[in-house]
């Protein structure tokens, strides 16, 4: 649901007065945070290595202050070193290296870790080989001012360079502004000429056209890894004497991540942790949010009736309650759970735990064919296919991130949630059972595991197939752990339910008035209704419209999984958004009743009678094939759009959509079958 | 003595000897900040077969698989042998 903030790109024609400061660091050393504690941005941040894929600009708070020269920040994936080894990591060194022609530096800004300041300074050297004349350093993560003025005096007497200590966390804007304005290298020593050995592989990462450059040295073979790796050994070497002469002890991990990770990354209990953790969240967004919607619920139902007691009978009256708060309004109650599931996954990515959940399902996912770094993609993909699409970026193998990628759509997003919260609640009987879990929550649970374990076996049969190949290794470090910041969560949880209501506002909100126009229209002719009740005049009314009839057209090809012509419909707009399945529901199921009293979608659901066999529409059967189904499809615009930019055509967006459509399809045969 | 790091058990220490076998795992060790020669111990290994968790120095902790640790060649000093 949520997008990627879509980069601008349009190259910038170098304006006199606006000036570029990419950040450069490694992963996870705190340069998103910096960047958004800088220009005000919203930035992904993460506790875990690899969150950034891609370059993103935003302009200095301060630049309205001081309009001399704008400076506007360019925020970067992380790397280790001017070697790259996957796709994100060559954004960032060919921006460095500006091979990016759209960019305007003056400065570049090296941003090293308090934390691991041995290798951050080794990276550091190799830049500052590069572009020295044009760097400036600030070390993050000094949250008890362990760097002392002399060592930072020798440090920049050493660099040749400024040096900034900070905390991005707690940070005072202004010396940071004023550091990064004014400050500039020393030159006393020649810095910036150095050409840089890289393998043909790493050089694969790079685009195409810059294989030429004059900074690049290509050296294949076994000669080109020793010269690689002599440079980073060089440079950590010298990083290492370095550090070794300052005052200040390096970083020294506290004793509880240690005594953490003894239990969360132990062999037996490691795994229970990492199914507990699993099963609360989402229990946690199933029941606690239960009671808010529930109210929510209500007050939208209220508020529909009370206009829609103003309003003169009529097809705008019918617009305003059926379309906007049976269709959207519909929508819109499931806002505490998105918050709620954003609250949640916020809390765990800032902790540190995810790389460990990466570890534990190292194992698994490694007999799936896929390595330890295809788990991170996944693991977004719980909020949104596309920013997981684009994590996939950070894949060095390209069968492998193929693979990842066109199963990713499977993993259980936050645009599921509505569907599967309403069919649920409607239609699974809630009891409990062992004594602590609920069938309901149980359910939704199983649908999320459903979801992955398919994606993991289409990745398993395409890594014996047509992506054929085994995992790529597994080396990921573990970041200390962190105390969450419940202000972090909040404000993530807060703005991705902005987007939702942004979404069901815009694109939600249009599209129901579509459904309802041709809900609505054309009208039957006068006397085909004369002498029915009123009840019965809506009802043939309803099946004469457009999609009436469009519904009655596909019934064929849906009542084998037990699904009615409205059911269809709704199914059919969900391959708009699938969000909107509900909404079509809520418009469909109001224009076919004429109850002065309405209720909710759910209560009318429940009632629904078949018309020819006087049975209920829904019953357990249908719901759970509709819910198969929309575990499997792929029923959202953007992810395709995202799937043929990250893949350059359509083939694979094709392939995917297609094997999806199918999976759906079967499965909710067969389920139907099974329960019916 | 010499071993593989795959060899060690949980709570074991040992030096780094030889990591040039793999290039792409040489790479990233070095870029972790690890040396050859420097101490490395094992914090836990995931079951069955799963990845293994190291500690290398003060700050760094970082996983890898149990195939890419039989790459890796350790040495073991005497007096830490008998003091696991
Ligand atoms: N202790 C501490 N943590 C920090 C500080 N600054 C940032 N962090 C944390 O470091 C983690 C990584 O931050 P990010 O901003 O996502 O790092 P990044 O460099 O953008 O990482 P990639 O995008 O993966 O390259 C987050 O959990 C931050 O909360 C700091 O000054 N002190
Ligand atoms: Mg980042």
């Amino acid at each position: 649901m949520d997008k990627m903030p879509v980069q601008d790109s349009t190259p910038i024609t170098a304006e006199a007065s606006l000036k570029h400061l990419p950040l450069i660091g490694l992963p996870n050393a705190g340069k998103s945070t910096l960047f958004n504690l800088l220009t005000g941005g919203s930035r992904k941040v993460s506790n875990y290595s690899g969150i950034t894929v891609e370059a993103s600009r935003g302009e200095l708070l301060t630049n309205s202050n001081d309009s001399s020269i704008l400076y506007e920040l360019i925020d970067l994936p992380g790397i280790y070193n001017l070697t790259p080894t996957s796709y994100d990591e060559g954004v960032t060194v060919a921006t460095l290296l500006e091979l990016e022609p759209q960019y305007n530096f003056e400065k570049v800004i090296i941003l090293l870790d308090w934390h691991r300041i041995a290798p951050s300074l080794g990276m550091a050297l190799g830049v500052l080989k590069r572009v020295g004349n044009k760097a400036i350093i600030i070390i993050n993560k000094d949250d008890d001012q362990e760097v002392t003025i002399e060592d930072r005096k020798k440090l920049q007497d050493i660099l040749g360079v400024p040096v900034l200590p900070i905390t991005a966390l707690d940070a005072d804007l202004q010396t940071i502004d004023h550091f990064i304005r004014t400050e500039k290298p020393y030159s006393k020593k020649d810095l910036g000429a150095e050409s840089l050995p890289i393998t043909p592989l790493s050089a694969s990462y790079l685009p195409s056209s810059l294989t030429g450059h004059n900074q690049l040295k290509i050296i294949p073979g076994k000669k080109g890894e020793e010269a690689v790796a002599n440079e980073i050994n060089c440079n950590l070497e010298e990083s290492h004497r370095i550090l070794d002469g300052l005052q200040t002890k390096n970083f020294k991990r506290s004793g509880l991540s240690e005594k953490i990770d003894k239990i969360v990354l132990h062999p037996l209990l490691g795994g229970l942790i990492f199914f507990a953790i699993f099963y609360l969240i989402f229990n946690a967004i199933y029941s606690w949010a239960g009671p808010i919607m529930g109210l929510t619920e209500q007050v939208v139902l209220m508020t529909g009736d009370w206009i829609g007691s103003y309003l003169p009978q009529g097809v705008f009256k019918s617009l305003i309650v059926d379309a906007l708060f049976s269709g959207v309004g519909g929508v819109v109650i499931f806002l505490p759970q998105i918050m709620i599931l954003f609250f949640l996954l916020s809390l765990l990515e800032q902790s540190g735990y995810i790389s460990r959940a990466a570890f534990i399902s190292d194992r698994v996912m490694s007999f799936f064919g896929l390595g330890g770094k295809a788990f991170l993609p996944y693991m977004s993909g719980y909020a949104c296919a596309i920013p997981g699409i684009m994590a996939a970026r950070t894949i060095p193998s390209q069968k492998e991130r193929l693979a990842t990628i066109m199963t990713l759509p499977l993993i259980t997003c936050s645009a599921r949630l509505p569907v599967y919260i309403l069919l649920i609640g409607t239609f699974v009987p809630s009891y409990t059972v062992f004594k602590i879990f609920n069938t309901q929550a149980l359910s939704f649970f199983f649908l999320y595991f459903l979801g992955s374990f398919m994606a993991l076996i289409i990745a398993k049969i395409l890594r014996l197939s047509a992506f054929k190949g085994g995992p790529s290794n597994f080396l990921i470090d573990l970041p200390q752990y962190e105390r969450p910041s419940i202000r972090a969560a909040l404000k993530q949880s807060w703005q991705k339910g902005r987007n939702f209501l942004k979404k069901a506002g815009t694109i939600i909100l249009a599209l129901s008035i579509l459904i309802w126009l041709l809900s609505t229209f054309p009208k039957v002719s006068q006397e085909k209704i004369q002498g029915l009740t009123d009840q019965q005049s809506a009802s043939i009314q309803l099946e004469h419209s457009a999609l009436g009839q469009l519904g009655h057209f596909i019934e064929p090809v849906i009542e084998p999984i037990g699904m009615n012509w409205k059911i269809g419909v709704g199914l059919l707009v969900s391959f708009g958004a699938r969000e909107l399945f509900v909404s079509a529901m809520g418009t469909l199921y109001a224009l076919g009743e004429v109850d002065e009293e309405s209720e909710g979608l759910r209560a009318k659901l429940i009632a629904e009678v078949d018309p020819d066999t006087g049975k209920k529409v829904f019953d357990l059967a249908t719901a759970w094939s509709i819910l198969f189904f929309f575990v499997f499809s792929l029923q959202c615009t953007s992810t395709l759009a995202i799937l043929k930019k990250e893949t350059g055509g359509w083939r694979i967006p094709l392939i995917t959509f297609t094997y999806m459509l199918v999976l759906a399809y079967g499965s909710s045969f067969i389920v139907y079958r099974l329960l019916s | 003595m010499i071993k593989t790091l795959a060899e060690l058990k949980a709570g074991e220490e040992a030096h780094l000897k030889d990591f040039t076998k793999n290039p792409a795992l040489h790479f990233k060790l070095l870029s972790l900040g690890v040396l050859p020669g420097d101490l490395i111990k094992v914090l836990s290994c995931a079951p069955f077969g799963g990845p293994i968790a190291f500690k290398h120095g003060e700050a760094t902790t970082f996983a890898m698989r149990k195939k890419e640790a039989k790459e890796i060649i350790v040495q073991i000093n005497a007096q830490e042998e008998r003091a696991p």
